[in-house]
C-alpha cells in the first residue's frame, strides 16, 4: 500500500513538474502574469486597508487585526487556487468530453483532474498575502501581541486547512458539474465570495452567514477562529479555545466528505457523448 | 449609416437576452457580494455616524448603486475584442464596410443596455428591498444621472477597448486587461466608496479617467453634486472621452498596419 502511494506521490510531482516546465517557456509572459496577478489582489488588500483610513476600527478590530485576517485567507486561498486549479476548471473537462479519456487511463480520476492546471501565476496571491502578513504584523507592532510556539503553530496549521477546505469546495463544486455540466454560481459564491467574506471579522455578518461558514462549511476554522486565537479573541458562538487546534481535523472531515461525493459522481457519470 | 450601429447595437442587446440562467446567476454573485460590502460598511459606520457627507443610508446607497453599474460600465474580464485579435477574425472585423471603433464602440453599448435592464436594476432593486436605498435624491436628479451614466458607460466601453487594443502587440493580453480592469474598479468606486480614499490618493483618482466611470454618476444619483460642480463632473467625463477616442484611433491605426494574417 505504501509502495502505491509513493508511486502515486511520484507521478502527482512529475505531472506537476512538467506543468511548470511548460509555463517556464514563456518567462515573459509568466513574469506578467505573476506581477498583474500580484498587483490585483494587492489592490484588494489596499481596499482593507483604506476602510481605516476613515474609521479606526471595525467593530472593535483595528487595522493591523484584520489585515492579519487578510493575509491568513489570502494565502489560503492561494495556495488552494495553486493546488485546485484543475478541479476549478473542471467544467471544461466534462463539457469537451476529455474526462471519458481520463476514465480510461490506470491512474486515479482525481489525480489526473488536479493536475491538468497548476497556474505559477497564482503565486502572484501568495507572494501578496505573505507580504499582507508583514505589512499586518507592522501594524501590529505596538498591540504587545505575545507570539507563542503554540500561536504560530495554529496559524500554520490553520492556513494549511482553510487551502483543504477551500479545495474541498471546489470538488464539491467540480462533482456538481457530472450533474450541470457547468460550475455553478453556487461554487463561486462559497469560494470566491467565502475568500472576500473571510477576510472581515465573521461577527459583522448575519448570524445565518456566521454558522454557514463555521457549521457547514467550516472555513472559518482555517482563518477566523486560529486568527482569534492569536489575537486572544473570544471564538465565535462561544467555542472552547482548544477547538482552534481542531481545524486540521476538520478541514479533513470535510475533505472526505467532498471526496466521498466525488466518488458517488464519477460512478454515476455518463459521458455528454460528443 | 447611423441605423447600421443601432442595428449591431439591438443585435448585440438581443444576443444577450438568449443568457437568462447566466444572468440570473451573475444577479445572484452582484447582489452575495454587495452584501458582504454592506455587511462591512454598517460595521464600520458603528465608529462614526458620517465620512465626509455621506451617512451610512448614503453609503449603502453608493455602494449598490456602484454595484448595479458594474455590469454595465465595466464587466470583469471583457476579453473579446482580444479574442477576435487571438484567432484573426479581426481581419474580416477590419475589412467591413464600417469603421472599427465604432463597431465595437456600438456592440457593447447594446450590451450595455441589456445590463442596465436586466442586472442594474434588480441589483439595485433588491438593495431598495433590504436596506431602503435612496430611490434618486427627488426627481430632478433624474435627467442628469442619466446623462452622467451613459457618458460613464462610454467612457468604460472605450477604455475597454483600448486594454484590448494590447492583444496586437501581446497575443496573451488577458493579465493586463485583467489588471487595467482591476485598476479601473479600484478607482471608479466599486471596490469601496472613493470618499474612503486618504486626500493624496483622492487627487490621484481625480487625475485619472476612472472616476467618471461610477463614481461620478453615483455621486449625481445621490444628489452630492449640482450646479457647478455638476457641470464640472459632466465636462470632464466628456473631456476623458474625446481623450481615450483619440488614443484608440491612434492605436487602431498604427496596430492595423503591421497587422498580418496567419494562415489555417
Amino acid at each position: 500500500m505504501f509502495q502505491a502511494l509513493a508511486r502515486d506521490i511520484c507521478l502527482y510531482i512529475r505531472l506537476i513538474a512538467m506543468q511548470v516546465k511548460a509555463q517556464l517557456q514563456y518567462k515573459v509572459d509568466l513574469a506578467l502574469d505573476v506581477l498583474t496577478s500580484f498587483l490585483v489582489t494587492a489592490l484588494e488588500f489596499a481596499t482593507l486597508l483604506i476602510y481605516f483610513v476613515p474609521f479606526p476600527t471595525l467593530l472593535g478590530w483595528k487595522v493591523g487585526e484584520v489585515a492579519l485576517l487578510g493575509a491568513v485567507v489570502s494565502i489560503g486561498f492561494g495556495l488552494a487556487e495553486l493546488f485546485g486549479g484543475g478541479i476549478d476548471n473542471f467544467e471544461v473537462i466534462i463539457r469537451q468530453g476529455d474526462f471519458d479519456r481520463i476514465l480510461l487511463r490506470p491512474v486515479t480520476a482525481l489525480m489526473q483532474v488536479s493536475t491538468t492546471q497548476f497556474r505559477l501565476r497564482r503565486f502572484g496571491r501568495i507572494t501578496q498575502g505573505l507580504s499582507a502578513f508583514g505589512l499586518a504584523l507592522f501594524f501590529l507592532r505596538d498591540a504587545h501581541l505575545v507570539w507563542t510556539p503554540l500561536k504560530i503553530l495554529v496559524l500554520c496549521l490553520g492556513i494549511l486547512s482553510s487551502a483543504l477546505i477551500f479545495v474541498s469546495v471546489l470538488l464539491l463544486g467540480a462533482t456538481v458539474c457530472f450533474w450541470t455540466v457547468e460550475t455553478t454560481e453556487l461554487t463561486n459564491i462559497l469560494t470566491y465570495g467565502g475568500r472576500e467574506m473571510l477576510s472581515y471579522p465573521l461577527t459583522i455578518y448575519h448570524q445565518f452567514m456566521q454558522r454557514l461558514f463555521v457549521f457547514i462549511v467550516p472555513l472559518a476554522f482555517g482563518t477566523y477562529i486560529p486568527v482569534c486565537y492569536v489575537l486572544e479573541r473570544a471564538l465565535p458562538f462561544a467555542l472552547p479555545n482548544w477547538l482552534a487546534f481542531s481545524s486540521p481535523l476538520i478541514a479533513l472531515l470535510f475533505a472526505l466528505i467532498a471526496l466521498a461525493f466525488w466518488r458517488f459522481g464519477v460512478h454515476r457519470y455518463q459521458s455528454t457523448g460528443s | 449609416m447611423l441605423r447600421f450601429y443601432v442595428e449591431v447595437a439591438r443585435t448585440a442587446y438581443r444576443r444577450q437576452l438568449i443568457y437568462r440562467w447566466a444572468n440570473l446567476a451573475g444577479l445572484c454573485t452582484n447582489v452575495f457580494f454587495c452584501l458582504i460590502l454592506s455587511s462591512v460598511l454598517i460595521a464600520l459606520y458603528q465608529a462614526r455616524p458620517t465620512v465626509g457627507s455621506y451617512n451610512l443610508r448614503d453609503i449603502l446607497s453608493y455602494s449598490w448603486a456602484t454595484q448595479a453599474m458594474i455590469m454595465v460600465v465595466l464587466p470583469f474580464g471583457w476579453i473579446d475584442l482580444m479574442l477576435t485579435i487571438r484567432t484573426g477574425e479581426v481581419v474580416t472585423d477590419l475589412s467591413k464596410p464600417c469603421d472599427f471603433f465604432c463597431y465595437w464602440c456600438s456592440r457593447e453599448l447594446g450590451r450595455a443596455f441589456y445590463f442596465l435592464l436586466f442586472r442594474g436594476l434588480p441589483t439595485y432593486l433588491i438593495g431598495l428591498l433590504i436596506f431602503h436605498v435612496e430611490l434618486g435624491a427627488g426627481w430632478s436628479v433624474w435627467p442628469a444621472f442619466l446623462l452622467s451614466l451613459t457618458l460613464g458607460t462610454v467612457t468604460g466601453v472605450v477604455f475597454r477597448i483600448l486594454m484590448n487594443l494590447a492583444a496586437f502587440w501581446i497575443i496573451e493580453a488577458r493579465s493586463i486587461v485583467g489588471f487595467g480592469l482591476t485598476t479601473a474598479h479600484f478607482f471608479a468606486g466599486s471596490y469601496l466608496p472613493l470618499v474612503f480614499f486618504p486626500p493624496w490618493l483622492a487627487t490621484l483618482a481625480a487625475w485619472l479617467p476612472f472616476t467618471g466611470m461610477m463614481n461620478g454618476p453615483a455621486e449625481v444619483f445621490l444628489g452630492k453634486l449640482s450646479g457647478p460642480t455638476l457641470l464640472r463632473e459632466i465636462l470632464l467625463q466628456l473631456a476623458w472621452i474625446l481623450a481615450l477616442i483619440v488614443i484608440v484611433r491612434l492605436l487602431t491605426k498604427i496596430a492595423t498596419r503591421r497587422v498580418v494574417v496567419q494562415g489555417g
